[in-house]
């Protein structure tokens, strides 16, 4: 079986975002990353935690432009903290295991398959968050360029490391084509 | 009683409770259909294969529809808070819920005015939950995979998805010492089945078997079979089986029904539910020493 690591440059920000859930947190990457902004999804400080909380880690002397973008998007968020305290990253580790005429692909703890000679999502498994049942459902027999995004449909981390492992998917079978 | 509690994906789906029965390759609770799919479904599925093979009473299930914003889970635990007392099950088995601790805090203070002891078992976003609040202990059994092992050893982590990358990245050989952490940390329940290449069975921190035949790499791909390791153990447990016992009878049962679908990564989980009764039949007395004969008596 092969095995493919990767880890995304760190980032060193300074600041955070902090938002009421993981869907505005979301919300609030998308308009961040549309408008260039260099930041990374982390979890907030314990004190701050509710379950599956989430931040984004910003340039903190951006601070002023990033709080104009969102509110000009409508993307909600409770207030911008400086980073004071060490705080845990959102797990980037990618893994992919070769079965022969499938490839899983592992981010965190969500892991999905696909058919490496049509594309097609053939399996979803992982998570423990509601919305997991739910986008097995939406993802399953279709495309992984046709699929759905589950950072678009979906509302917890669970989702969002479903979202990584797609990406990482969406990769290795868009460079499987080419060869 | 054995009590299933889970959100199903299907969304306005009204909290409903009632005896789980098969129709077709569907489950049906008071009249609504339930796919047997990845999730609480397949959870179910498992348990009522079970219970039906050794003559039990079928699973009562508590479900709701939430597809992660949380409406289910709260209809979920909020009846379970005002009413665990008067359901008084003998196990409940928690499953798919979104992870608020806040809930799970006042679930567990609900449990406490239960008559008897509730024998509890918790997967997924409720053992994550009960893990996050600190209420591991109270519980008899978990079931994680190998990246929630590494979450219940990290003492700071609320999700998985924030797991510290030096336990993250462990080899499954490092799990006894995954295991030690939690123990240590008290973010264990009181026997763990941890799912993998190789099966854990840890009872109060002492790794009492591992499970690792038959291989079937597959399974791990196979959205589902997590779920039905945890219906089996709830319905083994529920037959009168000791927790270590049922915990390596569930894996056993789990691997087997993958070999008998010859199971890929492209499998459905309806497939290995399918295998279940002729793995009982095969292997269950030899396994467990739980016996029937032709006409039906033990």
């Amino acid at each position: 079986m092969a095995f493919l690591r990767r880890k995304k440059p760190s980032f060193e920000g300074g600041g955070l975002v902090l938002f009421e859930d993981v869907q505005d947190a979301m919300a609030a990457e998308k308009v961040l990353r549309k408008a260039d902004y260099a930041i990374r999804l982390v979890a907030p400080p314990p004190e701050l935690r509710a379950g599956c909380d989430l931040a984004l880690e910003i340039n903190l002397v951006e601070r002023p432009g990033i709080e104009r973008a969102l509110k000009e998007k409508d993307a909600p968020y409770v207030s911008v903290a400086p980073l004071t305290v060490g705080t845990s990253q959102l797990l980037e580790i990618v893994k992919a295991t070769d079965f022969g005429d499938q490839v899983m692909v592992r981010a965190g703890n969500m892991k999905l398959s696909f058919d490496k000679a049509s594309g097609i999502i053939v399996n979803v498994s992982g998570g423990g968050c509601p919305d997991i049942p739910y986008l097995h459902s939406e993802l399953m027999d279709k495309k992984l360029s046709e699929a759905p995004r589950p950072r678009d449909i979906g509302f917890t981390l669970c989702a969002l490391m479903l979202d990584r492992a797609l990406e990482e998917c969406l990769t290795l079978w868009q460079g499987g084509e080419e060869r | 009683m054995m009590l299933i509690a889970g959100t199903v994906p299907i969304r306005d789906f009204p909290l409903t409770i009632g005896r789980a029965v098969l129709e077709g390759e569907d489950l049906v609770v008071d009249g609504r259909r339930i796919p047997c799919a990845q999730g609480t479904g397949a959870m179910i599925s498992a348990a009522l294969a079970a219970t039906e093979y050794l003559r039990l009473e079928a699973p009562q299930v508590l479900v709701a529809g939430d597809t992660g914003q949380g409406k289910g889970t709260r209809e979920i635990y909020e009846y379970l808070i005002q009413k665990v007392g008067d359901v008084s099950p003998e196990v409940m088995a928690l499953h798919y819920c979104l992870p608020v601790m806040a809930l799970m805090r006042r679930l567990c203070e609900s449990i406490q005015r239960c008559p008897h002891r509730v024998l509890m078992i918790a997967d997924a976003g409720s053992m994550y939950a009960a893990k996050a609040a600190g209420l591991a202990p109270c519980f008899d059994v978990f079931t994680p995979d190998a990246s929630e092992m590494a979450f219940l050893a990290d003492a700071d982590a609320t999700h998985p998805a924030y797991v510290a990358r030096h336990l993250f990245d462990a080899d499954t050989n490092r799990t006894p010492e995954l295991v030690a952490d939690a123990y240590q940390h008290k973010n264990a329940a009181r026997l763990l089945l941890v799912k993998g290449a190789t099966d854990y069975v840890v009872d109060g921190g002492d790794i009492v078997a591992t499970v690792a035949e038959p291989n079937v790499p597959a399974l791990e791909a196979v959205g589902g079979t997590g779920d039905t390791i945890t219906g089996l153990v709830s319905a083994f447990v529920y037959a009168g089986l000791e927790l270590h016992e049922a915990a390596i009878i569930a894996a056993r049962s789990n691997r087997m029904a993958g070999k008998f679908a010859q199971a890929t990564p492209a499998t459905g989980i309806r497939q290995i539910v399918g295998e279940f009764p002729l793995v009982f039949k095969e292997y269950l007395c030899q396994w467990s020493g739980v016996c029937y004969t032709v006409g039906g008596e033990q």
